[in-house]
């Protein structure tokens, strides 16, 4: 157990140093961690946080602790104004009255603000009305309201493995809800909607709050969850600079499934390439909605559809690619392909096993009738 | 056994039954020829039965209800099971043992003689089984939405025109009473200019990853039940669930396209024409063989510049159903009766003797027989459904190729994008093909 801890801390460590040493015109992001129920446990949460940041590319992130539980905390005033935007992953001993007005301060005069469940702000309790469902397996429900934030994400996706907050007072008025959870319906169990992302402006800045990734020493379902991730990569963009330029990743979680990342990361285009050439429905259909999210950002553009072709017929040719992965690359060639990708699919009408969905291609690009 | 009595019996039963009449009105009330009560067996409209399972059983089941007016003499089904159980439904109801079964549409269509056909088949068998019946002369009342591609959709219509046969899609809601008034307000003008439509049709639902493969159970002709679909292995995904699947199905989309779209174009004067640009996005499982988007997203602009927004419910403030927005309100409709506007005022408006009175009729299936007898059109013809579901199509194309696409509603055609017109048609696993009119 214990050199689990010196694992972690050490991870974080590394981390940090080499995300410090990154700068240049990235978003400089200050994450606050320290205190939790479970040291074990919010540590996973705080390197999970750092990752998930540092993989969005723009941000450049350095992590820092408060002291430990009960200890003094009056030497705990980070310098906030030398960062874009503070995430804040802690949930426990008040913070000075002067390090929470700086923090207000911060954000007033533009600053950006994430918080990561944290039920109450730094300088109160958690107010007595907060509850926390069992964990779950649950939907969650964008709100019909335009926000950077959730604009072009699907309206409803799957989560998994985290527990919804309830009782959160948000008598704030200008908190504006981009999305709600209810748990699944159970006997004697309400499952009204509760508030899980939320929003707002306050003074020339913006706080960005999630209440979901609650961590847990086992898969960590809910902060792997691409949903989780993706809703807080552009959520600490929107608080640092009021706008989002990340682009919806192909595999955001829908009603259908849920979607993990492994490691936080999204598919680079050649893990994906590579996993399409294995192609195999059995083990996952990922790489095949990769590729037609390649074909759909190409459109109208006739370069990199070429370019996408190529590596299409690339797979027709390889002797190593699966029959499955020579079988979608065909049907989506049969009409994005060109000239280009004739011969190669022709050559495979020799093998029985393909025949079909050479006919199928050749018919539709017009080669054949 | 009952003797065919063809269209053309019943045309020259309904013009003697009218000759009574001084007017010939342009619906023949089903009481002006007789058609209230029980009606001899000879005068029957013999009908069978292609495809048995939920939708179609529910169709018979239907026309069984109309007081003896149908005598079904024959059904099929690639299912034997499914094809039993509707065979013991038709022998029940007739009190024999004589239901004709078939497990290959073929063999039907080559041996039953028959006044109409009721099918009811996974979209992907629309246009082979909807243009083989039409060539054989019989009358149809062919489930939505039409077809599964805008080419298979022409072929049915022209085979429609060319034989000349009665055609009802089985787009119910036209003749329930809220959606006709609806609609019927909004062509009149009650909300004045039309500016913009929203139609709201059901989110997509859970996947189930990919099940193994797995044995074909013993009653059901995989082979035949795939036809022109790309051949895999079966997974146990098959009857309803078909619907999830790109190879078969549009998913939730396509699926109501032919309700909540066709109330919209009937409303909106769109019926016999379609948008002239296309745009919008979808949202597709990640995981799994059900590959249909579970949301989507997309803009039709019209001509005459109506644009219309069709949109998985969640998206939309009014959900599910149309919403019809002019200069002057709205007006909301949707199953369940809801029938709702900006105010509440104009739904209690009379529509003049002079004013438009869309088709009326208050039972589907029931003014399908009574077109078949009197050989007048009945309400929901093949045009406006291949109009409907064509949207849905075009929203389809827009999606899966995330580009802006151009379509002349008059040629029928994708205006300068060869890769996008590529996916106006699916060509069919050998043997099959699209058949000619």
């Amino acid at each position: 157990m214990r050199s689990k801890y010196i694992f972690i801390g050490i991870a974080v460590l590394l981390t940090v140093m080499i995300s410090g040493c990154t700068g240049g015109d990235k978003i400089k992001t200050l994450i606050i961690t320290g205190q939790g129920s479970d040291q074990l446990i919010w540590m996973t949460r705080s390197t999970a946080v750092m990752n998930i940041l540092d993989n969005a590319g723009i941000f450049s992130t350095k992590l820092i602790n408060t002291p430990p539980e009960g200890e003094d905390m009056s030497g705990f005033k980070p310098s906030f104004k030398k960062y874009d935007l503070v995430v804040i992953d802690y949930d426990g001993d008040p913070w000075p009255e002067k390090t929470v007005a700086a923090l207000e301060e911060f954000v007033k005069a533009g600053g950006g603000v994430v918080r990561i469940q944290s039920v109450s702000s730094p300088g109160s309790p958690e107010p007595p009305s907060v509850t926390r469902t069992e964990k779950n397996d649950f939907e969650v429900r964008m709100q019909p309201v335009e926000h950077p934030v959730i604009s072009g994400l699907p309206a409803r996706w799957m989560h998994p493995g985290d527990v919804i907050i309830k009782g959160v007072p948000l008598s704030d008025e200008s908190l504006v809800v981009l999305a709600t959870a209810a748990t699944p319906r159970r006997r004697g169990e309400s499952s009204n909607p509760e508030p899980v992302i939320l929003a707002k402006e306050e003074g020339k800045g913006r706080v960005f709050w999630t209440l979901l990734g609650t961590p847990d020493l086992e898969e960590n379902k809910s902060l792997k969850c691409a949903g989780f991730i993706v809703t807080l990569q552009r959520g600490a963009e929107w608080a640092a600079t009021g706008k989002v330029t990340q682009e919806v990743p192909f595999d955001f979680p829908t009603a259908a499934d849920a979607v993990l990342r492994s490691d936080y990361a999204q598919l680079t285009p050649d893990e994906a390439y590579v996993l399409l050439s294995a192609y195999d429905v059995g083990k996952s259909t990922l790489p095949y909605l990769w590729l037609q999210s390649e074909i759909r950002k190409a459109a109208g553009n006739a370069e990199t559809l070429m370019k996408l072709e190529k590596k299409m017929v690339g797979i027709l040719e390889s002797s190593e690619a699966t029959l499955e992965s020579k079988k979608l690359v065909m049907k989506e060639l049969s009409w994005m392909g060109t000239d280009y990708c004739v011969p190669a699919i022709t050559k495979l009408g020799s093998d029985e096993r393909l025949k079909d969905d050479v006919d199928f291609a050749l018919e539709r690009l017009g080669v054949v009738k | 056994m009952y003797s065919k009595t063809s269209r053309r019996d019943f045309v020259r039963r309904a013009a003697a039954a009218a000759a009574g009449i001084f007017v010939v009105p342009s619906v023949i009330p089903s009481t002006a020829l007789g058609m209230g009560g029980r009606l001899a067996p000879s005068d029957r409209v013999v009908m069978g039965a292609i495809g048995t399972g939920s939708q179609g059983m529910s169709n018979m089941n239907d026309f069984l209800r109309l007081n003896n007016m149908v005598q079904f003499v024959a059904v099929c089904d690639v299912d034997s099971k499914r094809l039993l159980a509707a065979k013991t439904r038709v022998d029940t109801v007739n009190k024999n043992s004589d239901c004709r079964t078939y497990g290959d549409f073929r063999e039907f269509l080559a041996q039953e003689k028959l006044d109409a056909v009721s099918l009811a088949l996974p979209d992907h068998w629309h246009g082979i089984i909807y243009t083989e019946a039409v060539n054989h002369k019989l009358n149809v009342y062919g489930e939505k939405p039409i077809c599964r591609t805008i080419k298979d959709g022409q072929t049915i219509v022209a085979a429609v025109k060319k034989n000349n046969i009665i055609w009802q899609t089985g787009c119910w809601q036209r003749s329930q009473a809220h959606f006709r008034k609806g609609a019927e307000l909004v062509i009149n003008g009650r909300i004045g200019k039309i500016k913009s439509i929203e139609v709201g049709l059901p989110d997509g639902g859970r996947g189930i990853g990919t099940p193994p493969v797995m044995e074909v159970p013993p009653e059901l002709n995989w082979e035949m039940w795939l036809g022109p679909a790309p051949k895999v292995p079966y997974r146990g995904v098959v009857h309803w669930n078909w619907r999830w699947i790109l190879d078969y199905s549009g998913g939730q989309m396509t699926d109501w396209a032919g309700h909540h779209i066709d109330i919209a174009n009937w409303g909106a004067g769109l019926e016999y024409t379609g948008p002239v640009e296309v745009s919008g996005s979808g949202v597709y499982p990640p995981e799994g063989i059900y590959n249909a988007p579970v949301e989507y997203d997309f803009l039709c602009k019209y001509e005459n510049g109506i644009e219309m927004r069709v949109a998985n419910s969640s998206r939309l403030e009014k959900g599910m159903g149309t919403t019809w927005y002019g200069d002057l309100g709205w007006i909301h409709t949707d199953r369940g009766n809801i029938l709702t506007a900006s105010d509440p005022k104009i739904l209690e408006e009379v529509i003049g003797e002079n004013e438009i009175h869309l088709y009326k009729s208050e039972n589907h299936w029931q003014n399908f027989v009574d077109s078949v007898r009197t050989g007048n059109q009945p309400i929901a013809p093949i045009e406006p459904a291949y109009r409907s579901i064509s949207v849905g199509l075009l929203g389809e194309i827009a999606m899966m190729t995330g580009e802006t696409i151009r379509w002349d509603p008059v040629k029928e055609e994708i205006i300068g994008n060869p890769r996008a017109s590529r996916l106006l048609s699916r060509p069919y696993r050998k043997p099959w093909e699209l058949p000619t009119v």
